[in-house]
Protein backbone atom coordinates (compact mmCIF):
# COMPACT_ATOMS: atom_id res chain seq x y z
CA UNK A 1 0.00 0.00 0.00
CA UNK A 2 1.06 3.33 -1.05
CA UNK A 3 2.34 5.72 1.74
CA UNK A 4 -0.45 8.34 0.68
CA UNK A 5 -2.83 6.18 0.41
CA UNK A 6 -2.16 4.61 4.25
CA UNK A 7 -2.21 8.35 5.41
CA UNK A 8 -5.81 8.54 3.60
CA UNK A 9 -6.58 5.88 5.71
CA UNK A 10 -5.77 6.69 8.52
CA UNK A 11 -7.03 10.00 8.73
CA UNK A 12 -10.10 8.16 7.78
CA UNK A 13 -10.10 5.84 11.02
CA UNK A 14 -9.06 9.30 12.53
CA UNK A 15 -12.02 11.03 11.80
CA UNK A 16 -14.49 7.67 12.02
CA UNK A 17 -12.85 7.19 15.94
CA UNK A 18 -13.96 10.70 16.88
CA UNK A 19 -17.39 10.53 15.86
CA UNK A 20 -17.84 7.29 17.42
CA UNK A 21 -16.90 9.15 20.80
CA UNK A 22 -18.65 12.01 19.83
CA UNK A 23 -22.02 11.05 18.15
CA UNK A 24 -22.42 7.48 18.94
CA UNK A 25 -24.80 5.04 17.00
CA UNK A 26 -24.64 2.20 15.45
CA UNK A 27 -23.89 3.32 11.81
CA UNK A 28 -21.30 5.08 13.27
CA UNK A 29 -19.52 1.99 14.88
CA UNK A 30 -20.14 -0.01 11.84
CA UNK A 31 -18.71 2.49 9.68
CA UNK A 32 -15.38 2.09 12.07
CA UNK A 33 -15.83 -1.13 12.02
CA UNK A 34 -16.21 -2.07 8.42
CA UNK A 35 -12.80 0.27 7.58
CA UNK A 36 -10.74 -1.72 9.75
CA UNK A 37 -12.32 -5.00 8.26
CA UNK A 38 -11.26 -4.04 5.22
CA UNK A 39 -7.59 -3.81 6.99
CA UNK A 40 -7.98 -7.09 8.12
CA UNK A 41 -7.09 -5.49 11.46
CA UNK A 42 -10.21 -7.63 13.07
CA UNK A 43 -8.91 -7.93 16.62
CA UNK A 44 -9.66 -3.88 16.40
CA UNK A 45 -12.81 -4.58 14.22
CA UNK A 46 -13.95 -7.00 17.51
CA UNK A 47 -12.88 -4.31 20.05
CA UNK A 48 -15.07 -1.90 18.32
CA UNK A 49 -18.07 -3.88 18.02
CA UNK A 50 -18.29 -5.16 21.71
CA UNK A 51 -17.90 -1.41 22.54
CA UNK A 52 -20.98 -0.59 19.96
CA UNK A 53 -23.03 -3.39 21.79
CA UNK A 54 -22.47 -1.83 25.07
CA UNK A 55 -23.95 1.23 24.21
CA UNK A 56 -26.57 -0.28 21.79
CA UNK A 57 -27.49 -3.69 22.85
CA UNK A 58 -30.61 -4.38 20.85
CA UNK A 59 -28.65 -3.01 17.48
CA UNK A 60 -28.76 -5.86 14.76
CA UNK A 61 -25.97 -4.56 12.96
CA UNK A 62 -23.97 -4.02 15.79
CA UNK A 63 -24.42 -7.96 16.23
CA UNK A 64 -23.21 -8.23 12.67
CA UNK A 65 -20.00 -6.56 12.57
CA UNK A 66 -19.01 -8.47 15.81
CA UNK A 67 -19.93 -12.01 14.08
CA UNK A 68 -18.20 -10.75 10.99
CA UNK A 69 -14.94 -9.64 13.15
CA UNK A 70 -15.06 -12.90 15.35
CA UNK A 71 -15.08 -15.18 11.81
CA UNK A 72 -12.45 -12.84 10.70
CA UNK A 73 -9.98 -13.59 13.51
CA UNK A 74 -11.23 -17.37 13.45
CA UNK A 75 -10.04 -17.21 9.80
CA UNK A 76 -6.67 -15.78 10.55
CA UNK A 77 -6.06 -17.94 13.27
CA UNK A 78 -7.00 -21.07 10.90
CA UNK A 79 -4.42 -19.78 8.38
CA UNK A 80 -1.63 -19.19 11.30
CA UNK A 81 -2.26 -23.09 11.85
CA UNK A 82 -1.97 -24.27 9.00
CA UNK A 83 1.10 -22.78 8.07
CA UNK A 84 2.60 -24.01 11.46
CA UNK A 85 0.99 -27.36 10.59
CA UNK A 86 3.16 -27.38 7.36
CA UNK A 87 5.96 -27.25 9.03
CA UNK A 88 5.53 -29.02 12.21
CA UNK A 89 2.13 -31.49 11.70
CA UNK A 90 1.06 -32.89 15.17
CA UNK A 91 -2.34 -33.84 16.19
CA UNK A 92 -3.03 -30.59 18.71
CA UNK A 93 -2.45 -27.80 15.77
CA UNK A 94 -4.88 -30.19 13.86
CA UNK A 95 -7.60 -30.10 16.48
CA UNK A 96 -6.88 -26.84 17.18
CA UNK A 97 -7.43 -26.20 12.95
CA UNK A 98 -10.31 -28.57 12.43
CA UNK A 99 -12.27 -26.80 15.42
CA UNK A 100 -11.90 -23.69 13.86
CA UNK A 101 -13.07 -24.49 10.89
CA UNK A 102 -16.24 -26.57 12.14
CA UNK A 103 -16.76 -22.89 14.24
CA UNK A 104 -16.53 -20.82 10.91
CA UNK A 105 -18.74 -23.66 9.24
CA UNK A 106 -16.19 -24.42 6.86
CA UNK A 107 -17.18 -28.33 6.42
CA UNK A 108 -15.41 -29.15 2.98
CA UNK A 109 -12.03 -27.41 4.35
CA UNK A 110 -12.55 -29.58 8.06
CA UNK A 111 -13.26 -32.88 5.82
CA UNK A 112 -9.71 -32.09 4.71
CA UNK A 113 -8.06 -31.12 7.58
CA UNK A 114 -9.27 -34.11 8.54
CA UNK A 115 -8.25 -36.42 6.01
CA UNK A 116 -4.86 -35.78 6.45
CA UNK A 117 -5.16 -35.81 10.50
CA UNK A 118 -5.75 -39.15 9.98
CA UNK A 119 -3.31 -40.24 7.39
CA UNK A 120 -0.59 -38.50 9.71
CA UNK A 121 -1.71 -39.99 12.46
CA UNK A 122 -4.09 -42.87 11.86
CA UNK A 123 -3.90 -44.31 15.69
CA UNK A 124 -5.34 -40.74 16.74
CA UNK A 125 -9.16 -40.81 17.43
CA UNK A 126 -9.27 -37.15 17.01
CA UNK A 127 -9.91 -36.80 13.56
CA UNK A 128 -13.01 -38.67 13.46
CA UNK A 129 -14.66 -37.40 16.51
CA UNK A 130 -14.52 -34.28 15.20
CA UNK A 131 -15.86 -35.32 12.00
CA UNK A 132 -18.57 -37.01 14.11
CA UNK A 133 -19.06 -33.93 15.86
CA UNK A 134 -19.44 -31.40 12.61
CA UNK A 135 -22.05 -34.68 11.39
CA UNK A 136 -24.04 -34.54 14.26
CA UNK A 137 -24.04 -30.70 14.37
CA UNK A 138 -26.15 -31.04 10.64
CA UNK A 139 -27.78 -33.45 11.83
CA UNK A 140 -29.47 -31.98 14.75
CA UNK A 141 -30.17 -28.86 12.41
CA UNK A 142 -32.00 -30.05 9.72
CA UNK A 143 -32.65 -33.84 10.93
CA UNK A 144 -31.27 -35.54 7.33
CA UNK A 145 -30.60 -38.91 8.60
CA UNK A 146 -27.43 -39.50 6.39
CA UNK A 147 -25.61 -36.69 8.54
CA UNK A 148 -27.26 -39.01 11.74
CA UNK A 149 -25.83 -42.11 9.97
CA UNK A 150 -22.25 -40.45 9.49
CA UNK A 151 -21.90 -38.75 13.07
CA UNK A 152 -22.92 -42.48 14.12
CA UNK A 153 -20.20 -44.10 11.93
CA UNK A 154 -17.15 -41.61 12.95
CA UNK A 155 -18.01 -41.06 16.50
CA UNK A 156 -17.87 -45.21 16.86
CA UNK A 157 -14.60 -45.28 15.17
CA UNK A 158 -13.29 -42.60 17.23
CA UNK A 159 -14.62 -44.81 20.63
CA UNK A 160 -12.95 -48.16 18.07
CA UNK A 161 -9.84 -46.37 18.46
CA UNK A 162 -10.28 -45.31 22.10
CA UNK A 163 -12.47 -47.26 24.61
CA UNK A 164 -11.28 -44.59 27.10
CA UNK A 165 -12.74 -41.70 24.68
CA UNK A 166 -14.70 -39.85 26.76
CA UNK A 167 -16.30 -37.11 24.56
CA UNK A 168 -17.21 -39.47 21.62
CA UNK A 169 -18.71 -41.96 23.88
CA UNK A 170 -21.22 -39.16 25.48
CA UNK A 171 -22.08 -37.76 21.95
CA UNK A 172 -23.07 -41.42 21.18
CA UNK A 173 -25.07 -42.12 24.33
CA UNK A 174 -26.78 -38.72 23.68
CA UNK A 175 -27.69 -39.02 20.16
CA UNK A 176 -28.82 -43.03 20.35
CA UNK A 177 -31.22 -41.93 23.10
CA UNK A 178 -32.60 -38.69 21.46
CA UNK A 179 -33.56 -40.60 18.49
CA UNK A 180 -35.18 -43.59 20.41
CA UNK A 181 -31.87 -46.33 20.79
CA UNK A 182 -32.15 -46.41 24.27
CA UNK A 183 -30.83 -49.70 25.39
CA UNK A 184 -27.67 -48.89 22.86
CA UNK A 185 -27.61 -45.38 24.56
CA UNK A 186 -27.32 -46.75 28.23
CA UNK A 187 -24.42 -49.00 27.08
CA UNK A 188 -21.94 -46.48 26.33
CA UNK A 189 -23.78 -44.13 29.13
CA UNK A 190 -22.74 -47.31 31.25
CA UNK A 191 -19.20 -47.73 29.76
CA UNK A 192 -19.01 -43.64 30.39
CA UNK A 193 -19.83 -44.02 33.84
CA UNK A 194 -17.09 -46.53 34.69
CA UNK A 195 -14.35 -44.00 33.34
CA UNK A 196 -16.05 -41.27 35.14
CA UNK A 197 -17.46 -41.62 38.87
CA UNK A 198 -17.76 -38.84 39.68
CA UNK A 199 -20.00 -36.87 37.55
CA UNK A 200 -23.06 -35.88 38.70
CA UNK A 201 -24.50 -34.76 35.20
CA UNK A 202 -23.45 -38.24 33.89
CA UNK A 203 -25.58 -39.77 36.64
CA UNK A 204 -28.12 -37.14 36.38
CA UNK A 205 -28.46 -38.04 32.06
CA UNK A 206 -27.99 -41.96 32.52
CA UNK A 207 -30.92 -41.99 35.17
CA UNK A 208 -33.35 -39.54 32.76
CA UNK A 209 -32.64 -41.98 29.56
CA UNK A 210 -33.32 -45.32 31.95
CA UNK A 211 -36.63 -44.04 32.24
CA UNK A 212 -36.93 -43.98 28.56
CA UNK A 213 -38.69 -46.35 26.00
CA UNK A 214 -36.05 -48.04 23.60
CA UNK A 215 -37.82 -48.01 20.17
CA UNK A 216 -35.70 -50.72 18.75
CA UNK A 217 -31.98 -51.30 17.74
CA UNK A 218 -32.18 -50.51 14.17
CA UNK A 219 -30.35 -46.86 14.39
CA UNK A 220 -30.33 -46.87 10.64
CA UNK A 221 -34.11 -47.35 10.70
CA UNK A 222 -34.58 -44.80 13.38
CA UNK A 223 -32.95 -42.20 12.15
CA UNK A 224 -34.93 -42.55 8.98
CA UNK A 225 -37.68 -41.95 11.36
CA UNK A 226 -36.99 -39.00 12.57
CA UNK A 227 -36.27 -37.63 8.98
CA UNK A 228 -39.82 -38.60 8.09
CA UNK A 229 -41.57 -37.41 11.23
CA UNK A 230 -39.69 -33.95 11.43
CA UNK A 231 -38.72 -34.67 14.94
CA UNK A 232 -36.40 -36.45 17.50
CA UNK A 233 -37.91 -39.51 19.49
CA UNK A 234 -37.40 -38.39 22.93
CA UNK A 235 -36.62 -34.78 24.08
CA UNK A 236 -33.32 -33.47 26.12
CA UNK A 237 -32.98 -34.05 29.74
CA UNK A 238 -33.78 -30.35 31.34
CA UNK A 239 -35.91 -30.47 33.91
CA UNK A 240 -33.65 -30.84 36.47
CA UNK A 241 -31.66 -27.58 34.56
CA UNK A 242 -34.92 -26.02 35.28
CA UNK A 243 -35.55 -26.56 38.65
CA UNK A 244 -31.83 -25.37 39.51
CA UNK A 245 -32.70 -22.31 37.04
CA UNK A 246 -35.61 -21.42 39.30
CA UNK A 247 -34.05 -22.24 42.13
CA UNK A 248 -31.34 -19.61 41.50
CA UNK A 249 -33.79 -17.04 40.05
CA UNK A 250 -35.54 -17.09 43.05
CA UNK A 251 -32.92 -16.94 45.63
CA UNK A 252 -31.32 -13.96 43.18
CA UNK A 253 -35.07 -12.13 43.25
CA UNK A 254 -35.09 -12.53 47.08
CA UNK A 255 -31.73 -10.98 47.64
CA UNK A 256 -32.58 -8.33 45.06
CA UNK A 257 -35.82 -7.47 47.42
CA UNK A 258 -33.49 -7.41 50.24
CA UNK A 259 -31.30 -5.00 48.43
CA UNK A 260 -34.43 -2.80 47.02
CA UNK A 261 -35.75 -2.83 51.18
CA UNK A 262 -32.01 -0.90 52.11
CA UNK A 263 -32.86 2.45 52.96
CA UNK A 264 -32.73 5.27 50.41
CA UNK A 265 -32.77 2.33 47.71
CA UNK A 266 -35.23 3.54 44.88
CA UNK A 267 -34.63 1.39 42.33
CA UNK A 268 -32.39 -2.36 41.78
CA UNK A 269 -31.26 -3.99 39.26
CA UNK A 270 -29.51 -7.61 38.26
CA UNK A 271 -28.66 -8.09 34.39
CA UNK A 272 -27.39 -11.21 33.12
CA UNK A 273 -27.09 -11.28 29.19
CA UNK A 274 -30.26 -9.72 28.02
CA UNK A 275 -32.30 -10.39 31.16
CA UNK A 276 -33.04 -8.27 33.67
CA UNK A 277 -34.89 -8.77 36.73
CA UNK A 278 -36.19 -5.59 38.55
CA UNK A 279 -37.06 -4.06 41.99
CA UNK A 280 -38.09 -0.92 43.26
CA UNK A 281 -39.34 1.94 41.26
CA UNK A 282 -38.63 0.79 38.23
CA UNK A 283 -41.76 -0.03 35.82
CA UNK A 284 -40.29 -2.64 33.50
CA UNK A 285 -37.65 -3.87 31.22
CA UNK A 286 -37.73 -0.47 28.91
CA UNK A 287 -36.69 1.58 32.28
CA UNK A 288 -33.75 3.79 31.43
CA UNK A 289 -31.75 2.84 34.38
CA UNK A 290 -31.06 -0.26 33.13
CA UNK A 291 -29.11 1.02 29.87
CA UNK A 292 -27.09 3.41 32.28
CA UNK A 293 -26.43 0.41 34.38
CA UNK A 294 -24.98 -1.81 31.51
CA UNK A 295 -23.32 2.04 29.77
CA UNK A 296 -21.51 2.31 33.22
CA UNK A 297 -20.50 -0.95 33.68
CA UNK A 298 -18.92 -1.30 29.94
CA UNK A 299 -17.53 2.20 29.68
CA UNK A 300 -15.86 1.13 33.20
CA UNK A 301 -14.83 -2.16 31.97
CA UNK A 302 -13.44 -0.70 28.80
CA UNK A 303 -11.65 2.29 31.18
CA UNK A 304 -10.28 -0.25 33.24
CA UNK A 305 -8.73 -2.51 30.84
CA UNK A 306 -7.25 0.13 28.55
CA UNK A 307 -5.36 1.15 31.65
CA UNK A 308 -3.95 -1.55 32.57
CA UNK A 309 -5.66 -1.80 35.93
CA UNK A 310 -7.79 -4.82 35.25
CA UNK A 311 -11.30 -5.61 35.96
CA UNK A 312 -13.57 -2.69 37.01
CA UNK A 313 -15.78 -4.70 39.25
CA UNK A 314 -17.21 -2.04 41.26
CA UNK A 315 -18.33 1.73 40.21
CA UNK A 316 -20.13 4.62 42.02
CA UNK A 317 -21.43 6.97 40.02
CA UNK A 318 -22.56 10.22 42.40
CA UNK A 319 -24.87 13.31 41.06
CA UNK A 320 -28.16 15.38 41.48
CA UNK A 321 -29.60 12.37 41.14
CA UNK A 322 -27.86 10.51 44.45
CA UNK A 323 -25.50 7.56 43.74
CA UNK A 324 -25.89 5.13 40.92
CA UNK A 325 -23.82 1.90 41.85
CA UNK A 326 -22.79 -1.25 40.09
CA UNK A 327 -21.19 -4.37 40.21
CA UNK A 328 -19.84 -6.58 38.16
CA UNK A 329 -18.84 -10.29 37.55
CA UNK A 330 -18.20 -11.80 34.56
CA UNK A 331 -21.21 -10.99 32.14
CA UNK A 332 -23.29 -10.81 35.17
CA UNK A 333 -24.08 -7.07 35.77
CA UNK A 334 -26.36 -5.62 39.23
CA UNK A 335 -26.83 -2.25 40.30
CA UNK A 336 -28.57 0.23 42.41
CA UNK A 337 -29.99 3.93 42.31
CA UNK A 338 -30.02 5.44 45.70
CA UNK A 339 -30.47 9.00 47.94
CA UNK A 340 -27.67 11.06 49.37
CA UNK A 341 -26.94 9.43 52.42
CA UNK A 342 -27.76 5.87 51.92
CA UNK A 343 -25.19 3.61 52.99
CA UNK A 344 -23.04 3.02 50.32
CA UNK A 345 -20.61 0.34 51.52
CA UNK A 346 -23.73 -1.85 51.86
CA UNK A 347 -25.13 -1.30 48.90
CA UNK A 348 -21.69 -2.09 47.26
CA UNK A 349 -21.31 -5.12 49.76
CA UNK A 350 -24.24 -6.82 48.78
CA UNK A 351 -24.60 -6.28 45.18
CA UNK A 352 -21.51 -7.61 45.17
CA UNK A 353 -22.53 -10.78 47.25
CA UNK A 354 -25.31 -11.23 44.53
CA UNK A 355 -22.97 -11.07 41.89
CA UNK A 356 -20.42 -12.89 42.92
CA UNK A 357 -22.84 -15.67 43.63
CA UNK A 358 -25.01 -16.25 40.84
CA UNK A 359 -23.83 -18.99 38.78
CA UNK A 360 -27.15 -20.34 37.65
CA UNK A 361 -29.11 -19.24 34.38
CA UNK A 362 -31.44 -16.61 34.87
CA UNK A 363 -35.32 -16.45 33.78
CA UNK A 364 -36.65 -12.75 34.24
CA UNK A 365 -38.19 -10.13 32.06
CA UNK A 366 -36.56 -9.03 28.60
CA UNK A 367 -34.92 -5.85 28.80
CA UNK B 1 -1.57 27.26 35.70
CA UNK B 2 0.98 26.39 37.55
CA UNK B 3 -1.04 26.44 40.17
CA UNK B 4 -3.25 23.63 39.30
CA UNK B 5 0.04 21.76 38.71
CA UNK B 6 0.96 22.26 41.78
CA UNK B 7 -2.25 20.88 43.43
CA UNK B 8 -1.80 17.86 41.48
CA UNK B 9 1.65 17.35 42.75
CA UNK B 10 0.54 17.90 46.03
CA UNK B 11 -2.00 14.70 45.30
CA UNK B 12 0.01 13.06 43.44
CA UNK B 13 2.78 12.98 46.36
CA UNK B 14 0.72 11.53 48.44
CA UNK B 15 0.74 7.88 49.83
CA UNK B 16 -1.09 5.10 47.55
CA UNK B 17 -1.83 7.93 44.93
CA UNK B 18 -0.18 7.17 41.22
CA UNK B 19 -1.05 10.57 39.38
CA UNK B 20 -3.66 13.05 38.40
CA UNK B 21 -4.63 14.92 35.52
CA UNK B 22 -7.06 18.02 34.84
CA UNK B 23 -8.67 16.77 31.71
CA UNK B 24 -11.19 18.60 29.68
CA UNK B 25 -14.76 16.64 28.33
CA UNK B 26 -13.41 16.00 25.15
CA UNK B 27 -10.33 14.66 26.04
CA UNK B 28 -7.86 17.60 26.46
CA UNK B 29 -5.34 17.18 29.04
CA UNK B 30 -5.20 20.42 30.71
CA UNK B 31 -2.62 19.82 33.41
CA UNK B 32 -0.77 16.32 34.27
CA UNK B 33 1.02 14.76 37.42
CA UNK B 34 1.39 11.19 36.34
CA UNK B 35 3.42 8.08 37.52
CA UNK B 36 5.40 6.91 33.78
CA UNK B 37 3.66 4.24 33.13
CA UNK B 38 0.35 6.50 32.55
CA UNK B 39 0.77 8.51 29.45
CA UNK B 40 -1.53 11.80 30.23
CA UNK B 41 -3.09 11.28 26.85
CA UNK B 42 -4.38 8.16 27.23
CA UNK B 43 -5.57 8.78 30.62
CA UNK B 44 -7.42 12.23 29.14
CA UNK B 45 -8.85 9.96 26.24
CA UNK B 46 -10.12 7.12 28.24
CA UNK B 47 -11.52 9.90 30.68
CA UNK B 48 -13.62 11.53 28.20
CA UNK B 49 -14.65 8.76 27.10
CA UNK B 50 -16.25 7.34 29.81
CA UNK B 51 -17.09 10.81 31.05
CA UNK B 52 -18.87 11.61 27.34
CA UNK B 53 -20.45 8.03 27.78
CA UNK B 54 -21.82 8.02 31.35
CA UNK B 55 -23.21 11.65 31.07
CA UNK B 56 -25.02 10.98 27.56
CA UNK B 57 -26.68 8.04 29.29
CA UNK B 58 -27.26 10.02 32.33
CA UNK B 59 -29.21 12.67 30.45
CA UNK B 60 -30.70 10.33 28.21
CA UNK B 61 -32.44 8.87 31.24
CA UNK B 62 -33.41 12.45 32.68
CA UNK B 63 -30.73 11.71 35.44
CA UNK B 64 -28.58 15.09 34.55
CA UNK B 65 -24.80 14.90 34.72
CA UNK B 66 -22.23 13.11 36.75
CA UNK B 67 -20.41 15.26 39.58
CA UNK B 68 -18.05 12.18 40.74
CA UNK B 69 -17.54 8.93 39.12
CA UNK B 70 -15.79 6.28 41.83
CA UNK B 71 -13.89 3.54 39.48
CA UNK B 72 -13.03 -0.16 41.32
CA UNK B 73 -11.01 -2.06 39.56
CA UNK B 74 -8.51 -5.12 40.57
CA UNK B 75 -5.76 -3.50 40.65
CA UNK B 76 -6.28 0.20 40.99
CA UNK B 77 -8.92 2.34 41.68
CA UNK B 78 -9.81 5.99 40.06
CA UNK B 79 -11.71 8.77 40.86
CA UNK B 80 -13.18 11.45 38.79
CA UNK B 81 -14.52 14.64 40.17
CA UNK B 82 -15.95 17.44 38.12
CA UNK B 83 -14.70 20.86 37.93
CA UNK B 84 -17.61 22.74 35.78
CA UNK B 85 -16.05 22.12 32.64
CA UNK B 86 -13.58 19.92 32.96
CA UNK B 87 -12.87 16.75 35.01
CA UNK B 88 -9.87 15.73 37.90
CA UNK B 89 -8.77 12.21 37.51
CA UNK B 90 -7.00 10.61 40.25
CA UNK B 91 -5.64 7.56 40.07
CA UNK B 92 -4.43 5.21 43.14
CA UNK B 93 -3.54 1.58 44.17
CA UNK B 94 -6.03 -1.01 45.24
CA UNK B 95 -5.29 -0.45 48.49
CA UNK B 96 -5.59 3.05 49.54
CA UNK B 97 -8.70 4.11 51.58
CA UNK B 98 -11.49 5.34 49.63
CA UNK B 99 -12.55 7.73 52.22
CA UNK B 100 -9.33 9.29 52.62
CA UNK B 101 -8.64 9.69 48.98
CA UNK B 102 -12.35 10.75 48.65
CA UNK B 103 -11.24 13.77 51.27
CA UNK B 104 -8.02 14.30 49.20
CA UNK B 105 -9.56 14.71 45.95
CA UNK B 106 -12.29 17.12 47.22
CA UNK B 107 -9.64 19.44 48.63
CA UNK B 108 -7.21 19.53 45.64
CA UNK B 109 -10.88 20.16 43.60
CA UNK B 110 -11.83 23.16 45.51
CA UNK B 111 -8.06 24.27 45.59
CA UNK B 112 -8.24 23.77 41.50
CA UNK B 113 -11.45 25.48 41.34
CA UNK B 114 -10.45 28.44 43.42
CA UNK B 115 -7.43 29.10 41.13
CA UNK B 116 -8.20 28.08 37.73
CA UNK B 117 -10.24 29.77 34.82
CA UNK B 118 -12.21 26.37 34.56
CA UNK B 119 -14.27 26.35 37.11
CA UNK B 120 -16.57 28.62 38.82
CA UNK B 121 -15.85 29.78 42.28
CA UNK B 122 -16.02 26.87 44.53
Amino acid sequence: MHLIQRMKIWKELKRLEIRVREEPSPTTFVDLGQVYINLESYDKALRVAEDGLALFPKATEMKKLLDCARRGLSKQRATELKARLIRSPNPKLFREVAELQMDLGDVAALHQTCQEWSLRFPDDPGAWLLLGQARLLGFYRDLAAREGREAVRCLDRAVEMDGNEVQARRLLGEVLYRVGAVNQSIEHLQTLQGLRHDDGDLLQLLEYVSGLDDKGSDVEQLFNEVEERGSLAHPPVTTAAVTSAEVGVSSIRETLGHIADIPGVRKATYIKGSRALVKGEIKDGRDPFLRIVRVMAKAAYRFGRRLDIGNACKNVADGDFGHICVCVYGEVLAGVQCDEGTDIDLVLGELQEIVAGSLSPVGGVNS
Amino acid sequence: MNAIQDALRDLHHRSGIKGAVVVTLDGLVAAESLDDRYPGDVVGGLASFLLMTLNRSLKEGGLGGCDQFLLHATHGKVILKALDDAYLVCLFDQFADVATVRQEVREVAQRIRMSSRIGADG
